[in-house]
């Protein structure tokens, strides 16, 4: 079945697919930061396919867990819904593409489905869950799914510049915060 | 309201079976770490002001603004009723022959008054909680700015038993809907999210892993938070044990302080119950959403609010909040058990 060939290609993804995908998830939190999202995208690709894509959602829903990275799992699970595929067998064979390092809930959402390859561009200082705040991606934790390896650093400046633009303006749905007196 | 810490005569209910305990932060957890330094006898009690000011110009023990330089020697018949600390074993300028006059370099502190060193141990950090403080105190004073509501948590007596009646509710809706989820061949789990400021259930949910990987009870509730809020992205239409309740805006102008025109913001201000300890993913979900509390009944094994991490009180995150074990943690360990309606003999 060559699974083994499988699992080293996603784990090692060329210059030439970082160079393209990324190319697409920086698309994606382009979009995001022009609806008034936290401007992050992402790819899920699974045998040359994208199989997920997504951006942050998180003031459209409401929910404060709509990362890209969730969107685009979800979308994966559909394809395989649709197509009548494993879950499981697919999920080991993608690879996430995104702009920025999975927080520590993305982390362990991968982790929990066996993704084994993450190839981001900036780190997450905030909340980054593959080793600025916590590592999650490689941690022990037997219950959690299983770990997987990070490609850092592809057009990382750009993507600190546009979380920098977008936490300089207000975000329009946070309470107001009091402003102190003394 | 009343006050947290008010005690309550009589009233015995179901809530009495169980305790819930804060999870504290590591800091607050830790042992009492501890370093070396060199103390010596105030021989001459006259000599205390004028050492301690000229000790202190010599070695200022910076960081360790919690030690009390001095203390009083409490064995009766001492020759001596004060020690002083002179400087820190690392601090020393020569360990090899270590006397008085060998820590006291020529001018900056007269020796007079003063006995030759030993070595002692003294805390290393300021204790945080009252058991830290105890067990300090057994090597050298220190001060202690204490948090009263930590120690009073820490005696497991921070609820009133009207608090943990509606606890014991709130856990109950929790553990209901967790047993829905074993019915319909999820994982046995359940939670219920509540606002403390009109005590209103906002949303109950169980574990939907069987149509979705991610769809822990913690992430259900949270979506139908969002649900309640206009906004949510998920139906859980088919499990009728998933439920949220919307606002209803006109109770929200009830006393408690919050103002009726403030729109709730996701999980702002709410507290989550949920019957064994979330994992990584649902705990940075909640700090995500801002949750108020959480209090759920057993630990997990890659639990992320006590047992692996303490995402509640990681450093470097915006957002943190207050974790208390325990609530029914009996009824919600029996979930575990295999055939969850038998009760299990063992406990821990």
């Amino acid at each position: 079945m060559g699974t083994e060939e499988g699992r080293k290609e996603s784990f090692y993804p060329s210059d030439e697919e970082i160079e393209k995908w990324m190319s697409s998830a920086f698309d994606m939190a382009k979009d995001a930061l022009q609806s008034g999202e936290v401007p992050v995208g992402c790819l899920l690709v699974y045998d040359h396919e994208v199989v997920g894509k997504g951006r942050n959602e998180v003031n459209e829903t409401k929910n404060a867990t709509r990362h890209a990275e969730m969107v685009a799992l979800d979308q994966l699970l559909d394809w395989c819904r649709r197509g009548s595929l494993d879950v499981s067998s697919v999920c080991e064979r993608a690879a996430l593409y995104v702009t920025v390092e999975p927080c520590i809930m993305c982390a362990a959402a991968l982790r929990l489905l066996n993704i084994p390859a993450v190839v981001y561009g900036c780190r997450n200082e905030r909340f980054g869950g593959c080793g600025s705040v916590l590592d999650v991606s490689s941690a022990d934790l037997p219950e959690t799914g299983t770990t997987f390896k990070c490609v850092s650093g592809h057009r990382a400046e750009e993507a600190v510049e546009m979380l920098k633009t977008f936490y300089k303006q207000e975000n329009p749905n946070a309470p107001k915060t009091k402003t102190r007196k003394d | 309201m009343e006050p947290q810490t008010k005690r309550w005569k009589g009233s015995v209910c179901d809530a009495d079976s169980w305790v819930a305990y804060p999870v504290l932060s590591d800091k607050q957890s830790q042992d009492v770490e501890l370093i070396e330094a060199f103390a010596a006898p105030i021989v001459d009690k006259k000599e205390t002001s004028r050492l301690l000011r000229e000790l202190s110009g010599l070695y200022p023990l910076n960081g360790l603004q919690h030690i009390k330089r001095v203390r009083a020697v409490r064995e009766k018949g001492s020759p001596h009723p004060l020690e002083v600390l002179v400087c820190l074993v690392s601090d020393a300028p020569d360990l090899k022959a270590v006397s008085i006059d060998s820590l006291l370099p020529s001018g900056g502190v007269r020796r007079g008054g003063l006995g030759e060193p030993f070595v002692v141990k003294v805390p290393a950090r300021p204790a945080l909680t009252r058991p830290q403080f105890e067990l300090a105190s057994k090597h050298w004073p220190t001060s202690f700015h204490e948090d009263k509501q930590v120690t009073v948590a820490l005696r497991g007596e921070l609820f009133s038993p009207l608090q943990k009646a509606r606890m014991h509710t709130y856990m109950t809706a929790a553990l209901t809907a967790a047993r829905a989820a074993t019915e319909l061949g999820m994982e046995a789990v359940g939670a219920a999210v509540v606002d403390p400021a009109t005590e209103r259930i906002v949303a109950v949910g169980h574990d939907c892993r069987g149509d979705h990987p991610l769809h822990h009870a913690v992430m259900v509730c949270i979506d139908l938070v969002a649900q309640s809020q206009g906004g949510g992205c998920y139906s859980f239409d088919r499990y009728p044990a998933c439920r949220f309740t919307p606002p209803t805006p006109d109770t929200s102008q009830s006393a408690a302080g919050v103002a009726a025109s403030s729109q709730p913001y996701i999980c702002t201000g709410y507290d989550l119950y949920v019957t064994r300890e979330p994992c990584v993913m649902c705990a940075m979900a909640l700090v995500h959403s801002r949750i108020g509390r959480v209090f759920y009944g057993t630990s997990s094994a890659d639990g992320a609010v006590g047992t692996k991490y303490k995402i509640h009180s990681q450093k470097d995150l915006n957002h943190r909040f207050e974790v208390y074990k325990g609530v029914l943690g009996k009824q919600c360990e029996a979930l575990n058990g295999p055939g969850s309606h038998i009760k299990r003999e063992i406990d821990n």
